[in-house]
C-alpha cells in the first residue's frame, strides 16, 4: 500500500546513535504469535470449570457478558479484559494455574504462528531477548513464556483474596498505554535500550506499546493499525501458515508431479529448423 | 573481391541506420530556437527550455525485431555456442532446473508474451520429448523481492505456470540455508554460495533477458542463484568503486568478480544458458514522441505530449502510480544465443551495444539525467529516495563506456521530484537505512563497516523477504555501494524540482525548485562557459566517450 510521509517521532527514534545498550524483542500474544485471542482463553477456562452443571452456569453467564465484551472489544480493551474475567470469581489460584497449563499444552501451543516462533528464535539468536507483553493473564503467558524460551513477560494478574479469585483484574491493567509503560520500566531496570529494541504487535489498541519501541512492526494488523503503519512506514509481517509451508516446501514430492508438455518419442539426431539467431 | 559499394547495396536501410558509426546525428547541439526538451521527472515528466550550446545525446532508434522469435529460438537450443544442442544433452534420469531472470527485467515490463515464455515453451517441450521429468523452474531472484503469483504467471505463460507452479515452479530463497550449498571459493577467496537444487542438477538452463550490457553472462547464474554470503564479495564499496563503467564488462570489478565466480559454478554445474537481446521499442505507438527528437516534433506530437501530460497532473497519485506501472514495453527480440556461458554472452553484448552505443565526443562539465518512475527495484512500488540515488549516481551516469559523460569534478543534476515516500512492503529497511544510517553518514566504506551485516542478518528484514514481498535487509546498502563511483567522481550533485530538500540534503545532495535553478547553481561554480550534456532518457543510451 503506498504511504506519504513518515512520521516524525518514528525518524526521531531512529536517528539518534545507536547505544550500545542491547535491545529485546516485545511480543503481544493474542493475534501476534497465537491465531486465538483472549475470548477464547476465558472460554476455555470457564467451560473447564466444575462438573458439567457448573460449567453451563459458566457459560450462560458469559454469554449474558457477551453485549458488554463487543462494546468493550470495540471502545476500550482495559473494559474487555476486566469484563471477561469477572466470571471466574471465586476460582482457586490452584485451579487457575493448572486450567492456564492445560489450555497452554492443549490449545495454545497448536495454535502458534510457525513463522512468528520462527521470527522470536531468529531474534534470540541475533541478541534480542524476548519478552512477552500482553493483556492474558499470567497463569496463562506464564507456561506459554516458558514454552518459547522468553526471559520475562507482562501480563494481567487477577485480584486474589483467601487464595480465590475475585473476578476483578489486579492493577494496573495490561493494556493500551501501560503496555507502553510497562515497556520502558522494563528497559530501564534491565538497561536495555527501547530505541534498538523491536515489538510486534497486531491491534490498533497496541498502538502505543508499538509506539514506545524504536523498531516497531505491526502483525496481522487490524484494519486501523494497518492504516497507521502505512502512514508511519512501520514495516508490516503476515503470519501465515500456508506461506510457511510454501517457503519449507520438501523438494522430495516435486519430482513426482504431472507433466503436461506434450510428450513424444525419444529422437536422435537434428530435428532441423535454421533460422538467423540474430 | 567485392567493391565497397557493392557490399553497402547487401545491407538494408534499416541495417544502415543501425551503423554504431553512423550515429552522429544522435547527437544534437542546442541553439537559441531549439524547441523545449523533454526530461523524465519521476511520475512526470518536464518540458523545459535547455541553454543554448547544451549537448543532447539520444538513444538509437529500435533495431528491426527478429521476424520470427520462436523460430530463432528453436534454431539457437539447435545450433548453440560451444556446446552440444539442448537435445543431445538429455537424458530421461536426469535432473534439469531452469533458472529465469526476474521481475527486474526488462523495464517497463514487456507486452506478452514475455520473452521467458517463448523460451521456456520450447526449452519444456524439448526436455519432455525426451523424457526429462525432474524439472524445477527457480526464479533467479537473489536478494530481491518474491515475484508474486500474478507476475510470475505473466512472466512465465499460462503453460508452465499451470503444469509446474507451485511445487517446481518457485522464487529463488537465499535465506533457506537448507537449500544453499558452497561450490567452492575463486583463486581470489571468494565464496561461491548457490542453490543447492540448480548445483545438484545433471544441467542448469538460464534464460536471460539482456536490457543493458550490464546484465546477462556469469552474472546471471553466479549471482541470481546466490545468497549474500556470495553476494558480498562483490556488491561492496571497494568493488563497485572500481567499475568504470557498470555498462563495459571489460572496465568493471564487478563483473570481473562475477565471472571468477561463474568459472567455479561451471567448475562445478553443467550451465546451457539462454541469453536474449530485445530493442529499445519501449513506448510504442501513442507514446512514441517519447524516444523522438523534440525539434523535429508534429503538431500531432505536441498534442499528445500536452494530452499524456495534462492526464498525468490531473490523476491521483495512486492512480498515476498504479497506471504508469500497468504499462507495458512492445519490446521485440533482436537475437537469441544458446550454448557456453561466455560465448554466448560475447554474441548478446555485441548486439546489445549495436542497440544503444552512440559516439560521443568528450566530456562535459555538466550532466542532465532525469529519473523515470521505474527502476530495476521499484516495479509495481514507490522510487523511493535511495532508489532515485541509485538510478542517479549508479545507473544512469554508467551509462557509458571509456569515460564518463561528465568530467571529474564536474556537476551532475538529477531530476526528480525526491520525496520522503517509501514502499513499506517492498522496502522495509530502506526505511530503517534512510532515517537512522544515512543519518549519521553517507560514506559507503563506513556505512558497510557499521551497519551491513546488522541489517543483511537482520531476523524481520529476512521474515519479509522469505514470506512477504520485500528486498532483502541488505538490498539498501547495494542501492548505495551501486552509486559509488559517480560520488567518487563528481564534484556535486544537484536535484532539480527537488520538493523535500532534507531528503536530498541527508544523501548529500543540493536541491534546487527548478531546472533553470540547478543549472544557474552548477554554472555560477564552473562558469558561463560551462559545457553541458543532457542525456535523453527513455528509452536508453550508452555514450562511447571519445
Amino acid at each position: 500500500m503506498p504511504v506519504s510521509r513518515s512520521n516524525s517521532r518514528l525518524k526521531t527514534a531512529r536517528n539518534g546513535p545507536r547505544a550500545a545498550r542491547p535491545g529485546a524483542a516485545f511480543y503481544d500474544l493474542d493475534g501476534t504469535l497465537v491465531d486465538l485471542n483472549l475470548v477464547h482463553a476465558a472460554l476455555f477456562v470457564q467451560s473447564n470449570l466444575g462438573e458439567w452443571s457448573a460449567r453451563i452456569g459458566y457459560l450462560l453467564a458469559f454469554l449474558a457478558r457477551a453485549p458488554r465484551l463487543y462494546l468493550a472489544e470495540r471502545d476500550d480493551r482495559r473494559v474487555l479484559n476486566a469484563v471477561l474475567f469477572e466470571s471466574l470469581q471465586g476460582v482457586s489460584a490452584d485451579r487457575l494455574l493448572h486450567l492456564g497449563r492445560e489450555y497452554c499444552e492443549r490449545v495454545l501451543i497448536r495454535h502458534l504462528y510457525p513463522q512468528g516462533v520462527e521470527l522470536l528464535r531468529a531474534n534470540r539468536d541475533a541478541g534480542l531477548e524476548p519478552v512477552i507483553v500482553s493483556g492474558s493473564p499470567d497463569f496463562i503467558v506464564a507456561p506459554l513464556a516458558e514454552y518459547l524460551g522468553a526471559t520475562a513477560f507482562a501480563a494481567n494478574r487477577l485480584a486474589m483474596l483467601g487464595g480465590r479469585a475475585t473476578g476483578r483484574l489486579a492493577e494496573p491493567i495490561m493494556a493500551g498505554e501501560e503496555k507502553a509503560r510497562w515497556c520502558e520500566r522494563f528497559a530501564e531496570e534491565r538497561k536495555l535500550d527501547l530505541a534498538a529494541s523491536w515489538g510486534y504487535a497486531d491491534s490498533y489498541y497496541d498502538l502505543p506499546f508499538l509506539a514506545a519501541i524504536g523498531h516497531p512492526v505491526a502483525v496481522n494488523p487490524d484494519r486501523k493499525l494497518s492504516r497507521t503503519a502505512a502512514s508511519r512506514h512501520w514495516p508490516v509481517v503476515h503470519f501465515d501458515p500456508s506461506r510457511f509451508e510454501e517457503a519449507k516446501r520438501d523438494e522430495s514430492g516435486a519430482a513426482d508431479a504431472g507433466h503436461d508438455f506434450e510428450r513424444a518419442p525419444v529422437r536422435r539426431g537434428n530435428g532441423g529448423a535454421a533460422h538467423g539467431a540474430s | 573481391m567485392a567493391r565497397p559499394e557493392a557490399k553497402l547495396k547487401e545491407l538494408k536501410p534499416a541495417e544502415l541506420r543501425h551503423e554504431v558509426g553512423a550515429r552522429k546525428d544522435l547527437v544534437v547541439t542546442l541553439n537559441r530556437r531549439s524547441e523545449h526538451r523533454l526530461i523524465a521527472y519521476g511520475e512526470d515528466f518536464l518540458f523545459e527550455k535547455l541553454p543554448a550550446g547544451t549537448r543532447v545525446i539520444y538513444p538509437a532508434p529500435p533495431l528491426d525485431p527478429l521476424a520470427d522469435p520462436d523460430q530463432a529460438i528453436r534454431y539457437a537450443l539447435l545450433r548453440p555456442e560451444n556446446a552440444d544442442p539442448l537435445f543431445a544433452q538429455l537424458d530421461p534420469n536426469m535432473r534439469v532446473t531452469i533458472a529465469i531472470d526476474d521481475i527486474s527485467l526488462p523495464l517497463p515490463p514487456m507486452r506478452r508474451p514475455d520473452i521467458r515464455e517463448r523460451i521456456l515453451n520450447q526449452l519444456l517441450q524439448t526436455l519432455a520429448d525426451y523424457g526429462v521429468d525432474d524439472v524445477h523452474l527457480i526464479l533467479a531472484t537473489s536478494l530481491h523481492r518474491r515475484m508474486t503469483e500474478a507476475e510470475i504467471r505473466r512472466a512465465v505463460g499460462e503453460r508452465a505456470f499451470r503444469q509446474f507452479w507451485p511445487e517446481r515452479l518457485y522464487n529463488f530463497d537465499a535465506e533457506n540455508r537448507s537449500e544453499l550449498t558452497m561450490l567452492g571459493k575463486t583463486d581470489h577467496g571468494e565464496e561461491v554460495w548457490l542453490s543447492k537444487r540448480a548445483a545438484e542438477s545433471d544441467l542448469l538452463l538460464y534464460v536471460n533477458i539482456n536490457l543493458v550490457p550490464m546484465d546477462g553472462g556469469h552474472k546471471s547464474v553466479a549471482v541470481g542463484l546466490a545468497p549474500y554470503q556470495s553476494l558480498r564479495h562483490h556488491h561492496n564499496a571497494a568493488t563497485l568503486r572500481d567499475s568504470h563503467s557498470y555498462m563495459d564488462p571489460t572496465r568493471s570489478a564487478l563483473h570481473r568478480s562475477a565471472d571468477r565466480m561463474g568459472a567455479v559454478v561451471n567448475q562445478n554445474v553443467k550451465v546451457f544458458t539462454i541469453e536474449t537481446a530485445i530493442n529499445s521499442n519501449m513506448y510504442g505507438s501513442m507514446l512514441d514522441f517519447l524516444h523522438k527528437n523534440e525539434d523535429q516534433f508534429s503538431e500531432w506530437d505536441h498534442a499528445r505530449l500536452s494530452g499524456f501530460r495534462w492526464t498525468l497532473r490531473n490523476m491521483s497519485n495512486d492512480l498515476r502510480r498504479q497506471a504508469l506501472h500497468r504499462y507495458t514495453a512492445p519490446y521485440g527480440m533482436t537475437g537469441v544465443w544458446a550454448g557456453e556461458t561466455q560465448a554466448v554472452h560475447q554474441k548478446a553484448l555485441a548486439k546489445v551495444y549495436q542497440q544503444y552505443a552512440v559516439p560521443v565526443k568528450g566530456q562535459s562539465d555538466i550532466l542532465i539525467v532525469g529519473v523515470p518512475y521505474i527502476s530495476p527495484y521499484n516495479v509495481s512500488s514507490i522510487m523511493n529516495p535511495v532508489l532515485v540515488q541509485c538510478m542517479g549516481l549508479g545507473y544512469l551516469f554508467n551509462m557509458y563506456r571509456n569515460k564518463p559523460l561528465v568530467r571529474q569534478g564536474g556537476t551532475m543534476i538529477v531530476c526528480h521530484p525526491l520525496r520522503d515516500e517509501f514502499q513499506p512492503e517492498h522496502h522495509p529497511s530502506y526505511i530503517e537505512f534512510f532515517h537512522r544510517c544515512l543519518a549519521e553518514t553517507n560514506e559507503a566504506t563506513e556505512l558497510e563497516e557499521r551497519f551491513e551485516r546488522e541489517f543483511a542478518r537482520n531476523p524481520t528484514y529476512i521474515h519479509m523477504y522469505r514470506y512477504g514481498h520485500a528486498y532483502h535487509g541488505v538490498h539498501p546498502f547495494y542501492m548505495w555501494y551501486w552509486g559509488e563511483p559517480a560520488r567518487q567522481h563528481v564534484g556535486r550533485v544537484i536535484v532539480a524540482g527537488c520538493e523535500e530538500p532534507a531528503v536530498a540534503a541527508r544523501m548529500g545532495w543540493e536541491a534546487a525548485d527548478t531546472l533553470d535553478q540547478a543549472i544557474a547553481m552548477a554554472t555560477s561554480e564552473l562558469g558561463r562557459s560551462a559545457s553541458i550534456t543532457y542525456l535523453h532518457l527513455p528509452p536508453i543510451v550508452i555514450a562511447d566517450v571519445d
